[in-house]
Protein backbone atom coordinates (compact mmCIF):
# COMPACT_ATOMS: atom_id res chain seq x y z
CA UNK A 1 0.00 0.00 0.00
CA UNK A 2 2.96 2.64 0.53
CA UNK A 3 4.48 1.54 -2.61
CA UNK A 4 1.17 2.14 -4.16
CA UNK A 5 0.87 5.69 -2.43
CA UNK A 6 4.47 6.58 -3.02
CA UNK A 7 4.35 6.04 -6.82
CA UNK A 8 1.24 7.74 -7.06
CA UNK A 9 3.03 10.78 -5.27
CA UNK A 10 5.85 10.36 -7.66
CA UNK A 11 3.63 10.47 -10.69
CA UNK A 12 1.74 13.46 -9.51
CA UNK A 13 5.05 15.92 -8.83
CA UNK A 14 6.69 14.55 -12.06
CA UNK A 15 3.72 15.58 -13.89
CA UNK A 16 3.25 18.77 -12.06
CA UNK A 17 7.18 19.47 -11.99
CA UNK A 18 6.90 19.34 -15.80
CA UNK A 19 4.26 21.29 -16.46
CA UNK A 20 5.07 24.00 -13.81
CA UNK A 21 8.80 24.05 -16.00
CA UNK A 22 6.59 24.91 -19.37
CA UNK A 23 6.18 27.93 -21.23
CA UNK A 24 2.24 28.77 -20.54
CA UNK A 25 1.23 30.04 -17.29
CA UNK A 26 -2.25 27.38 -17.29
CA UNK A 27 0.12 25.30 -17.74
CA UNK A 28 2.03 26.20 -14.97
CA UNK A 29 -1.18 27.04 -12.81
CA UNK A 30 -2.28 23.19 -13.65
CA UNK A 31 0.73 21.84 -12.26
CA UNK A 32 0.93 23.62 -8.96
CA UNK A 33 -2.30 22.04 -8.78
CA UNK A 34 -1.18 18.67 -9.79
CA UNK A 35 1.53 19.31 -7.02
CA UNK A 36 -0.12 20.89 -4.17
CA UNK A 37 -2.65 17.40 -4.42
CA UNK A 38 0.55 15.48 -4.79
CA UNK A 39 1.84 16.54 -1.56
CA UNK A 40 -2.18 16.45 0.00
CA UNK A 41 -1.49 12.67 -0.99
CA UNK A 42 1.72 12.54 0.87
CA UNK A 43 0.05 13.82 4.04
CA UNK A 44 -3.00 11.05 3.86
CA UNK A 45 0.19 8.34 3.26
CA UNK A 46 1.71 9.83 6.71
CA UNK A 47 -1.03 7.92 8.70
CA UNK A 48 -1.28 4.49 6.96
CA UNK A 49 -1.65 1.70 9.59
CA UNK A 50 -3.45 -1.45 9.58
CA UNK A 51 -6.61 -1.22 11.99
CA UNK A 52 -10.79 -0.74 11.92
CA UNK A 53 -12.06 2.34 10.90
CA UNK A 54 -12.15 5.16 13.88
CA UNK A 55 -16.32 5.11 14.02
CA UNK A 56 -18.25 4.45 17.62
CA UNK A 57 -19.03 2.17 18.64
CA UNK A 58 -15.82 0.36 18.76
CA UNK A 59 -14.77 -3.03 21.02
CA UNK A 60 -12.27 -3.23 23.70
CA UNK A 61 -8.51 -3.28 22.80
CA UNK A 62 -9.16 -2.62 19.20
CA UNK A 63 -6.24 -1.57 17.26
CA UNK A 64 -7.91 1.38 15.16
CA UNK A 65 -6.55 3.58 12.40
CA UNK A 66 -5.25 7.09 12.87
CA UNK A 67 -8.57 9.63 11.96
CA UNK A 68 -6.20 13.10 12.48
CA UNK A 69 -4.42 12.61 9.21
CA UNK A 70 -7.69 12.32 7.61
CA UNK A 71 -8.88 15.76 9.90
CA UNK A 72 -5.33 17.61 8.48
CA UNK A 73 -6.04 16.46 5.00
CA UNK A 74 -9.63 17.90 4.71
CA UNK A 75 -8.01 21.50 6.03
CA UNK A 76 -5.39 20.95 3.51
CA UNK A 77 -6.87 20.20 0.88
CA UNK A 78 -9.58 23.46 1.43
CA UNK A 79 -6.25 25.21 1.75
CA UNK A 80 -4.62 23.89 -1.93
CA UNK A 81 -8.61 24.24 -3.64
CA UNK A 82 -8.44 28.56 -2.31
CA UNK A 83 -4.89 28.64 -3.12
CA UNK A 84 -5.06 27.37 -7.01
CA UNK A 85 -8.31 28.88 -7.11
CA UNK A 86 -6.53 32.53 -6.81
CA UNK A 87 -3.79 31.21 -9.00
CA UNK A 88 -6.08 31.07 -11.64
CA UNK A 89 -7.82 33.92 -11.30
CA UNK A 90 -4.37 35.94 -11.34
CA UNK A 91 -4.26 33.62 -14.69
CA UNK A 92 -6.92 35.44 -15.76
CA UNK A 93 -5.83 38.94 -14.97
CA UNK A 94 -2.43 37.99 -17.03
CA UNK A 95 -4.32 37.24 -19.77
CA UNK A 96 -6.56 39.97 -20.10
CA UNK A 97 -3.31 42.42 -18.96
CA UNK A 98 -0.96 41.12 -21.27
CA UNK A 99 -3.57 39.67 -24.32
CA UNK A 100 -0.81 36.31 -23.60
CA UNK A 101 0.01 33.74 -21.45
CA UNK A 102 3.53 32.38 -22.97
CA UNK A 103 6.22 33.22 -20.10
CA UNK A 104 8.59 34.82 -22.86
CA UNK A 105 6.32 37.47 -23.89
CA UNK A 106 4.82 38.56 -20.32
CA UNK A 107 8.58 38.88 -19.28
CA UNK A 108 10.20 40.68 -22.90
CA UNK A 109 6.46 43.43 -21.62
CA UNK A 110 8.80 43.17 -17.74
CA UNK A 111 12.10 44.15 -19.01
CA UNK A 112 10.45 46.95 -21.78
CA UNK A 113 8.67 48.11 -18.71
CA UNK A 114 11.40 48.19 -16.66
CA UNK A 115 13.40 50.33 -19.45
CA UNK A 116 11.07 52.77 -19.65
CA UNK A 117 11.51 53.81 -15.82
CA UNK A 118 15.23 53.84 -16.01
CA UNK A 119 14.41 56.05 -19.09
CA UNK A 120 11.95 57.73 -17.21
CA UNK A 121 13.86 58.59 -14.30
CA UNK A 122 17.09 59.61 -16.19
CA UNK A 123 15.01 62.42 -18.07
CA UNK B 1 -4.26 33.53 29.68
CA UNK B 2 -6.48 36.18 28.48
CA UNK B 3 -3.21 38.01 27.37
CA UNK B 4 -2.27 34.91 25.36
CA UNK B 5 -5.69 34.84 23.15
CA UNK B 6 -6.08 38.49 23.14
CA UNK B 7 -4.25 39.05 19.96
CA UNK B 8 -5.81 36.50 18.37
CA UNK B 9 -9.35 37.85 19.18
CA UNK B 10 -8.42 41.06 18.42
CA UNK B 11 -7.15 39.78 15.00
CA UNK B 12 -9.82 38.09 13.74
CA UNK B 13 -12.82 40.32 14.48
CA UNK B 14 -10.55 43.20 13.23
CA UNK B 15 -9.94 40.98 9.97
CA UNK B 16 -13.89 40.74 9.62
CA UNK B 17 -14.99 44.17 10.43
CA UNK B 18 -12.76 45.73 7.71
CA UNK B 19 -13.53 43.02 5.43
CA UNK B 20 -17.00 43.90 5.38
CA UNK B 21 -16.31 47.78 4.56
CA UNK B 22 -15.16 49.97 2.12
CA UNK B 23 -11.24 50.06 2.57
CA UNK B 24 -11.33 53.23 0.14
CA UNK B 25 -13.30 55.40 2.74
CA UNK B 26 -10.43 57.34 5.09
CA UNK B 27 -12.60 56.54 7.91
CA UNK B 28 -12.08 52.88 7.39
CA UNK B 29 -8.81 52.78 6.53
CA UNK B 30 -8.43 54.90 10.09
CA UNK B 31 -9.69 52.33 11.34
CA UNK B 32 -8.06 49.59 10.47
CA UNK B 33 -4.72 51.01 11.42
CA UNK B 34 -6.41 52.16 14.86
CA UNK B 35 -7.24 47.91 15.13
CA UNK B 36 -3.49 47.00 13.74
CA UNK B 37 -2.19 49.42 16.36
CA UNK B 38 -4.61 47.70 19.24
CA UNK B 39 -3.44 44.26 17.68
CA UNK B 40 0.46 45.61 17.99
CA UNK B 41 -0.36 47.16 21.84
CA UNK B 42 -1.64 43.61 22.96
CA UNK B 43 1.29 41.72 21.54
CA UNK B 44 3.69 44.11 23.21
CA UNK B 45 1.70 43.44 26.53
CA UNK B 46 1.93 39.57 26.11
CA UNK B 47 5.80 40.01 25.36
CA UNK B 48 6.32 42.01 28.46
CA UNK B 49 3.97 39.07 30.21
CA UNK B 50 5.98 36.44 28.84
CA UNK B 51 9.81 38.50 29.09
CA UNK B 52 9.01 38.51 33.07
CA UNK B 53 7.11 35.59 33.87
CA UNK B 54 8.81 32.78 31.23
CA UNK B 55 6.68 31.27 28.56
CA UNK B 56 2.64 31.35 28.75
CA UNK B 57 0.66 28.29 27.03
CA UNK B 58 -2.70 26.93 26.67
CA UNK B 59 -4.43 24.29 24.69
CA UNK B 60 -7.32 25.50 22.96
CA UNK B 61 -10.98 24.27 24.18
CA UNK B 62 -9.69 22.58 27.37
CA UNK B 63 -8.75 19.24 25.62
CA UNK B 64 -6.09 17.43 27.01
CA UNK B 65 -2.74 17.39 26.33
CA UNK B 66 -1.19 15.43 23.60
CA UNK B 67 -4.95 16.11 21.51
CA UNK B 68 -5.41 19.70 22.07
CA UNK B 69 -3.71 22.23 19.77
CA UNK B 70 -1.59 24.46 21.75
CA UNK B 71 -1.23 28.10 22.12
CA UNK B 72 2.21 28.99 23.33
CA UNK B 73 3.81 32.50 23.57
CA UNK B 74 7.22 32.60 24.59
CA UNK B 75 9.84 34.90 24.00
CA UNK B 76 10.83 33.73 20.26
CA UNK B 77 7.47 34.23 18.69
CA UNK B 78 6.39 37.14 20.65
CA UNK B 79 8.95 39.33 19.74
CA UNK B 80 8.60 38.16 16.37
CA UNK B 81 4.80 38.54 16.48
CA UNK B 82 5.37 42.04 18.31
CA UNK B 83 8.17 43.37 15.64
CA UNK B 84 6.13 41.82 12.55
CA UNK B 85 2.85 43.52 13.37
CA UNK B 86 5.01 46.83 14.33
CA UNK B 87 5.96 46.66 10.44
CA UNK B 88 2.62 45.95 9.18
CA UNK B 89 0.72 48.69 11.08
CA UNK B 90 3.17 51.44 9.78
CA UNK B 91 2.65 50.20 6.14
CA UNK B 92 -0.60 50.63 6.73
CA UNK B 93 -0.84 53.73 8.20
CA UNK B 94 1.57 54.59 5.19
CA UNK B 95 -0.77 53.64 2.70
CA UNK B 96 -4.15 54.71 4.02
CA UNK B 97 -2.62 58.47 4.08
CA UNK B 98 -1.41 57.89 0.16
CA UNK B 99 -4.94 56.99 -0.07
CA UNK B 100 -6.28 53.38 -0.48
CA UNK B 101 -7.06 52.03 -4.01
CA UNK B 102 -8.88 49.01 -3.58
CA UNK B 103 -11.62 48.12 -1.36
CA UNK B 104 -9.90 45.07 0.60
CA UNK B 105 -6.79 46.63 1.13
CA UNK B 106 -6.99 47.35 4.83
CA UNK B 107 -8.79 43.86 5.12
CA UNK B 108 -6.03 42.28 3.46
CA UNK B 109 -3.68 43.83 5.56
CA UNK B 110 -5.65 42.36 9.09
CA UNK B 111 -5.95 39.29 7.19
CA UNK B 112 -2.28 39.22 6.99
CA UNK B 113 -1.96 39.95 10.45
CA UNK B 114 -3.78 37.12 11.65
CA UNK B 115 -2.09 34.86 10.16
CA UNK B 116 1.41 36.05 11.37
CA UNK B 117 -0.22 37.05 14.82
CA UNK B 118 -1.40 32.99 14.88
CA UNK B 119 2.00 31.32 13.49
CA UNK B 120 3.96 32.91 16.29
CA UNK B 121 1.98 32.02 18.94
CA UNK B 122 1.13 28.80 18.16
CA UNK B 123 2.69 25.74 19.37
CA UNK B 124 1.45 23.04 17.07
CA UNK B 125 2.93 22.13 13.67
CA UNK B 126 -0.04 21.76 11.76
CA UNK B 127 -1.29 24.93 12.93
CA UNK B 128 1.61 26.54 11.81
CA UNK B 129 0.44 25.34 8.60
CA UNK B 130 -2.69 26.89 8.87
CA UNK B 131 -2.17 30.04 9.76
CA UNK B 132 1.20 30.19 7.39
CA UNK B 133 -1.01 29.57 4.52
CA UNK B 134 -4.35 31.95 6.16
CA UNK B 135 -1.00 35.16 5.66
CA UNK B 136 0.33 33.73 2.50
CA UNK B 137 -3.42 33.73 0.85
CA UNK B 138 -3.36 37.61 2.37
CA UNK B 139 -0.09 38.47 1.21
CA UNK B 140 -1.05 36.71 -2.78
CA UNK B 141 -3.93 39.16 -3.01
CA UNK B 142 -1.44 41.47 -1.57
CA UNK B 143 0.79 41.42 -3.96
CA UNK B 144 -1.73 42.22 -6.93
CA UNK B 145 -3.10 45.49 -5.14
CA UNK B 146 -3.21 48.20 -7.66
CA UNK B 147 -3.92 46.03 -10.21
CA UNK B 148 -1.43 47.63 -12.71
CA UNK B 149 0.27 44.77 -15.17
CA UNK B 150 3.73 45.03 -13.09
CA UNK B 151 1.73 44.14 -9.66
CA UNK B 152 -0.40 41.71 -11.70
CA UNK B 153 3.03 39.71 -12.33
CA UNK B 154 4.49 40.27 -8.79
CA UNK B 155 1.54 38.08 -7.54
CA UNK B 156 1.79 35.60 -10.06
CA UNK B 157 5.19 34.85 -9.71
CA UNK B 158 5.10 35.25 -5.71
CA UNK B 159 1.62 32.85 -6.20
CA UNK B 160 3.17 30.10 -7.85
CA UNK B 161 6.84 30.31 -6.10
CA UNK B 162 5.35 29.98 -2.74
CA UNK B 163 2.86 27.63 -3.43
CA UNK B 164 5.60 25.41 -4.23
CA UNK B 165 7.42 26.20 -0.97
CA UNK B 166 3.81 25.63 0.68
CA UNK B 167 3.65 22.13 -1.02
CA UNK B 168 7.01 21.39 0.83
CA UNK B 169 6.22 22.48 4.18
CA UNK B 170 3.16 20.38 4.00
CA UNK B 171 4.86 17.05 2.91
CA UNK B 172 7.34 18.50 5.69
CA UNK B 173 5.18 18.56 8.31
CA UNK B 174 3.09 15.18 7.46
CA UNK B 175 6.90 13.36 7.85
CA UNK B 176 7.49 14.86 11.03
CA UNK B 177 3.73 13.50 12.15
CA UNK B 178 4.66 10.31 10.95
CA UNK B 179 8.41 9.34 12.64
CA UNK B 180 7.26 11.64 15.89
CA UNK B 181 3.40 10.85 16.14
CA UNK B 182 3.00 14.05 17.27
CA UNK B 183 1.74 17.04 16.01
CA UNK B 184 3.17 19.21 19.34
CA UNK B 185 6.39 21.16 19.00
CA UNK B 186 7.02 20.20 22.57
CA UNK B 187 6.31 16.78 21.44
CA UNK B 188 8.09 16.42 18.57
CA UNK B 189 11.13 18.68 20.32
CA UNK B 190 11.65 15.36 23.14
CA UNK B 191 11.43 12.27 20.30
CA UNK B 192 15.01 11.67 19.26
CA UNK B 193 15.03 11.40 15.31
CA UNK B 194 17.08 8.99 13.61
CA UNK B 195 19.75 10.77 11.14
CA UNK B 196 18.61 10.16 7.53
CA UNK B 197 14.84 11.11 8.09
CA UNK B 198 15.53 13.83 10.49
CA UNK B 199 18.01 15.43 7.41
CA UNK B 200 15.31 14.85 4.48
CA UNK B 201 12.49 16.69 6.36
CA UNK B 202 15.13 19.35 7.63
CA UNK B 203 16.03 20.00 3.92
CA UNK B 204 12.29 20.37 2.73
CA UNK B 205 12.12 22.55 5.86
CA UNK B 206 15.21 24.65 4.68
CA UNK B 207 13.39 24.62 1.00
CA UNK B 208 10.06 25.69 2.19
CA UNK B 209 11.31 28.75 4.54
CA UNK B 210 14.45 29.97 2.31
CA UNK B 211 11.79 30.24 -0.42
CA UNK B 212 9.83 32.79 2.12
CA UNK B 213 13.61 34.69 3.07
CA UNK B 214 14.65 35.18 -0.19
CA UNK B 215 18.24 33.19 0.78
CA UNK B 216 20.05 32.24 -2.17
CA UNK B 217 19.62 29.91 -4.03
CA UNK B 218 16.10 30.23 -3.36
CA UNK B 219 16.41 34.24 -4.17
CA UNK B 220 15.03 34.31 -7.72
CA UNK B 221 11.45 35.45 -7.09
CA UNK B 222 12.59 39.13 -5.10
CA UNK B 223 14.11 40.97 -7.12
CA UNK B 224 10.94 41.02 -9.37
CA UNK B 225 8.23 40.78 -6.62
CA UNK B 226 10.22 43.39 -4.59
CA UNK B 227 10.28 45.72 -7.74
CA UNK B 228 6.83 45.76 -8.98
CA UNK B 229 4.60 45.62 -6.28
CA UNK B 230 3.40 48.84 -4.29
CA UNK B 231 5.73 49.92 -2.00
CA UNK B 232 3.58 49.72 1.11
CA UNK B 233 3.15 46.00 0.01
CA UNK B 234 6.90 45.92 -0.19
CA UNK B 235 7.43 47.25 2.89
CA UNK B 236 4.73 44.77 4.02
CA UNK B 237 6.40 41.50 2.05
CA UNK B 238 9.82 42.66 3.60
CA UNK B 239 9.06 43.87 6.44
CA UNK B 240 6.78 40.99 7.85
CA UNK B 241 6.32 37.80 5.67
CA UNK B 242 10.38 37.53 5.37
CA UNK B 243 10.30 36.85 9.20
CA UNK B 244 7.78 33.78 8.67
CA UNK B 245 11.16 32.52 6.81
CA UNK B 246 13.59 32.98 9.71
CA UNK B 247 11.13 32.38 12.47
CA UNK B 248 10.35 29.39 10.41
CA UNK B 249 14.12 28.18 10.11
CA UNK B 250 14.93 29.37 14.21
CA UNK B 251 11.92 27.21 15.28
CA UNK B 252 11.41 24.42 13.01
CA UNK B 253 15.97 24.09 12.80
CA UNK B 254 17.03 24.75 16.29
CA UNK B 255 13.99 23.64 18.54
CA UNK B 256 12.16 20.76 16.40
CA UNK B 257 15.48 19.44 14.81
CA UNK B 258 18.83 20.33 16.48
CA UNK B 259 20.58 17.22 14.99
CA UNK B 260 19.81 18.02 11.67
CA UNK B 261 20.63 21.46 12.13
CA UNK B 262 24.57 20.59 13.61
CA UNK B 263 24.65 18.31 10.82
CA UNK B 264 24.22 21.07 7.87
CA UNK B 265 25.97 23.05 9.50
CA UNK B 266 28.80 24.00 6.70
CA UNK B 267 26.60 23.87 4.08
CA UNK B 268 24.32 26.41 5.81
CA UNK B 269 27.62 28.02 6.27
CA UNK B 270 28.14 27.88 2.40
CA UNK B 271 24.82 29.07 1.97
CA UNK B 272 24.81 32.15 3.89
CA UNK B 273 28.12 33.40 2.80
CA UNK B 274 27.00 32.97 -0.54
CA UNK B 275 23.98 35.10 -0.24
CA UNK B 276 25.51 37.73 1.74
CA UNK B 277 27.83 37.89 -1.26
CA UNK B 278 25.64 37.51 -4.02
CA UNK B 279 23.07 40.09 -3.05
CA UNK B 280 25.87 42.64 -2.16
CA UNK B 281 27.31 42.27 -5.38
CA UNK B 282 24.48 42.63 -7.33
CA UNK B 283 23.34 45.48 -5.46
CA UNK B 284 26.49 47.58 -6.42
CA UNK B 285 26.07 46.93 -9.98
CA UNK B 286 22.25 48.08 -10.12
CA UNK B 287 21.07 51.72 -10.00
CA UNK B 288 17.10 51.53 -9.67
CA UNK B 289 16.73 52.10 -6.18
CA UNK B 290 13.82 49.55 -5.67
CA UNK B 291 16.54 46.90 -7.34
CA UNK B 292 18.91 47.90 -4.90
CA UNK B 293 17.13 47.58 -2.46
CA UNK B 294 15.75 43.89 -3.26
CA UNK B 295 19.54 42.81 -3.87
CA UNK B 296 19.69 43.96 -0.55
CA UNK B 297 17.54 42.05 0.88
CA UNK B 298 19.10 38.80 -0.47
CA UNK B 299 21.89 40.11 1.18
CA UNK B 300 21.09 40.85 4.50
CA UNK B 301 19.15 37.46 5.07
CA UNK B 302 22.21 35.48 4.42
CA UNK B 303 23.60 37.56 7.70
CA UNK B 304 20.47 35.21 9.54
CA UNK B 305 21.70 31.84 8.42
CA UNK B 306 25.13 32.68 8.82
CA UNK B 307 24.21 33.26 12.60
CA UNK B 308 21.53 30.83 12.49
CA UNK B 309 24.33 27.98 11.61
CA UNK B 310 27.09 28.88 14.37
CA UNK B 311 24.14 27.79 16.67
CA UNK B 312 24.64 28.08 20.30
CA UNK B 313 23.12 30.85 22.66
CA UNK B 314 25.02 33.78 21.08
CA UNK B 315 24.33 32.19 17.70
CA UNK B 316 20.34 32.13 18.32
CA UNK B 317 20.38 35.13 19.87
CA UNK B 318 22.18 37.47 17.00
CA UNK B 319 20.40 35.39 14.71
CA UNK B 320 16.89 37.08 16.32
CA UNK B 321 18.97 40.88 16.53
CA UNK B 322 19.48 40.73 13.23
CA UNK B 323 16.15 39.12 11.32
CA UNK B 324 14.04 42.04 13.51
CA UNK B 325 16.58 44.53 13.04
CA UNK B 326 16.52 43.61 9.09
CA UNK B 327 13.19 43.74 9.16
CA UNK B 328 12.54 47.34 10.70
CA UNK B 329 15.49 48.45 8.70
CA UNK B 330 13.94 47.44 5.36
CA UNK B 331 10.54 48.70 5.82
CA UNK B 332 11.97 51.81 6.61
CA UNK B 333 14.11 51.94 3.25
CA UNK B 334 11.36 50.59 1.10
CA UNK B 335 8.40 53.49 2.79
CA UNK B 336 11.00 56.50 2.91
CA UNK B 337 12.55 55.72 -0.81
CA UNK B 338 9.33 56.44 -2.04
CA UNK B 339 9.16 60.01 -0.63
CA UNK B 340 10.63 63.58 -1.79
CA UNK B 341 10.88 67.01 0.18
CA UNK B 342 12.91 68.10 3.49
CA UNK B 343 14.12 65.36 6.14
CA UNK B 344 13.02 62.51 3.69
CA UNK B 345 17.06 61.73 3.20
CA UNK B 346 17.74 61.94 7.20
CA UNK B 347 15.20 59.36 7.62
CA UNK B 348 16.61 56.90 4.52
CA UNK B 349 19.87 57.85 5.54
CA UNK B 350 19.03 56.40 9.31
CA UNK B 351 18.19 53.03 7.41
CA UNK B 352 21.51 53.04 5.28
CA UNK B 353 23.10 53.31 8.02
CA UNK B 354 21.32 50.70 9.69
CA UNK B 355 21.72 48.15 7.05
CA UNK B 356 25.70 49.54 7.03
CA UNK B 357 25.68 48.61 10.64
CA UNK B 358 27.15 52.05 11.71
CA UNK B 359 26.23 53.70 14.80
CA UNK B 360 24.38 54.97 16.07
CA UNK B 361 21.36 53.07 14.28
CA UNK B 362 20.49 49.92 15.52
CA UNK B 363 21.90 48.06 12.67
CA UNK B 364 25.52 48.74 14.58
CA UNK B 365 24.14 46.17 17.05
CA UNK B 366 23.20 43.31 15.03
CA UNK B 367 26.62 43.31 12.98
CA UNK B 368 28.25 43.80 16.47
CA UNK B 369 26.64 40.49 17.44
CA UNK B 370 27.49 38.68 14.15
CA UNK B 371 31.08 39.80 14.72
CA UNK B 372 30.81 37.94 18.56
CA UNK B 373 28.98 35.08 16.72
CA UNK B 374 32.38 34.96 14.15
CA UNK B 375 35.00 35.37 17.39
CA UNK B 376 32.70 32.68 18.99
CA UNK B 377 33.19 30.13 16.44
CA UNK B 378 36.70 31.19 15.85
CA UNK B 379 36.35 31.36 12.36
CA UNK B 380 38.43 34.11 10.18
CA UNK B 381 36.44 33.33 7.38
CA UNK B 382 33.39 33.83 8.73
CA UNK B 383 34.62 37.70 9.95
CA UNK B 384 35.92 37.78 6.71
CA UNK B 385 32.44 37.50 5.19
CA UNK B 386 30.51 39.84 7.11
CA UNK B 387 33.21 42.48 6.99
CA UNK B 388 33.27 42.23 3.10
CA UNK B 389 29.24 42.29 3.36
CA UNK B 390 29.05 44.96 5.67
CA UNK B 391 31.76 47.25 3.61
CA UNK B 392 29.65 46.49 0.22
CA UNK B 393 26.12 47.31 1.80
CA UNK B 394 27.70 50.57 2.85
CA UNK B 395 28.98 51.22 -0.74
CA UNK B 396 25.57 50.39 -2.16
CA UNK B 397 23.45 52.24 0.03
CA UNK B 398 25.52 55.42 -0.67
CA UNK B 399 25.01 54.90 -4.30
CA UNK B 400 20.79 54.57 -3.95
CA UNK B 401 21.17 57.53 -1.62
CA UNK B 402 23.08 59.56 -3.76
CA UNK B 403 20.87 58.62 -6.55
CA UNK B 404 17.35 59.30 -5.25
CA UNK B 405 18.44 62.39 -3.44
CA UNK B 406 21.50 64.29 -5.16
CA UNK B 407 19.93 64.52 -7.91
CA UNK B 408 20.54 67.59 -9.56
CA UNK B 409 17.87 67.73 -11.88
CA UNK B 410 14.38 68.31 -11.72
CA UNK B 411 13.24 66.67 -8.58
CA UNK B 412 9.71 64.87 -7.81
CA UNK B 413 7.26 66.65 -5.94
CA UNK B 414 7.73 67.14 -1.90
CA UNK B 415 5.44 64.13 -0.48
CA UNK B 416 2.36 64.94 2.36
CA UNK B 417 3.53 66.19 5.17
CA UNK B 418 1.88 62.65 7.21
CA UNK B 419 3.79 60.28 5.29
CA UNK B 420 7.40 62.53 5.68
CA UNK B 421 6.24 62.02 9.59
CA UNK B 422 6.01 58.41 9.29
CA UNK B 423 9.10 58.23 7.76
CA UNK B 424 11.10 60.18 10.01
CA UNK B 425 9.04 58.42 13.23
CA UNK B 426 9.99 55.03 12.04
CA UNK B 427 13.53 56.20 10.89
CA UNK B 428 13.35 57.81 14.90
CA UNK B 429 12.49 54.41 16.16
CA UNK B 430 15.49 52.46 14.28
CA UNK B 431 17.69 55.72 15.87
CA UNK B 432 16.09 54.78 19.47
CA UNK B 433 17.25 51.42 19.45
CA UNK B 434 20.34 52.13 18.68
CA UNK B 435 20.86 54.83 21.34
CA UNK B 436 19.00 52.22 23.97
CA UNK B 437 19.74 48.88 22.56
CA UNK B 438 19.10 46.86 26.09
CA UNK B 439 15.72 46.00 26.06
CA UNK B 440 15.71 44.31 22.42
CA UNK B 441 19.44 43.01 22.90
CA UNK B 442 17.83 41.24 26.27
CA UNK B 443 14.34 40.30 24.36
CA UNK B 444 16.28 38.11 21.79
CA UNK B 445 19.00 37.13 24.24
CA UNK B 446 16.23 35.68 26.01
CA UNK B 447 14.79 34.01 22.65
CA UNK B 448 18.11 32.61 21.78
CA UNK B 449 18.09 30.87 24.95
CA UNK B 450 15.03 29.12 24.54
CA UNK B 451 16.75 27.52 21.56
CA UNK B 452 19.25 26.83 23.17
CA UNK B 453 17.59 24.94 26.41
CA UNK B 454 15.34 23.28 23.95
CA UNK B 455 15.86 19.64 25.04
CA UNK B 456 18.36 17.86 22.77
Amino acid sequence: MILLFALTIAVLFGCGAYLMLTRDFYRIAAGAVLLSNGANLYLMAAALSNGRAPIHPLPEGATVSDPLVQALTLTAIVITFAVCALLLSLVVRIQTSHDTLNIEDVAEAEVAEEQQRAEAEDT
Amino acid sequence: MTLLVLPLVVSWFAALLCALLDGRRRTVGWLAVALAALLTASLFALLIQVLEQGAQSLIIGGWPEGIGIRLRADALGTLYAAVSLVVLTLALAFEVMSGVVSRTFPALALFLGVGLTGLFLTGDVFNFYVFFEIAMMAAFALASYGEQRAEIRAAAIFTIVNLLGSAFLLIAVAALYRITGTLDMVGIGLVELESRPSLLIATLIFIAFGLKLGLYPFHYWVPAVYQDTRPAVTAILAGALANIGSYGLLRFGGELLPGALAAAQIPLLLLGSLSILYGSLLAVSRRLPREVLAYSSIGQVGYILLALAVGGPVGYAAAVLYALLNALNKALLFLAAELRGPLVAAAFFVGALSTAGVPPAAGFFGKIELFRVGLDAGSAGLLLVVFAGSALSFVYMFQVYQYIFWQPKAPRPTSAGSLRWLALGLAGLVLLLGLVPEPLLEASRAAGKILENAPP
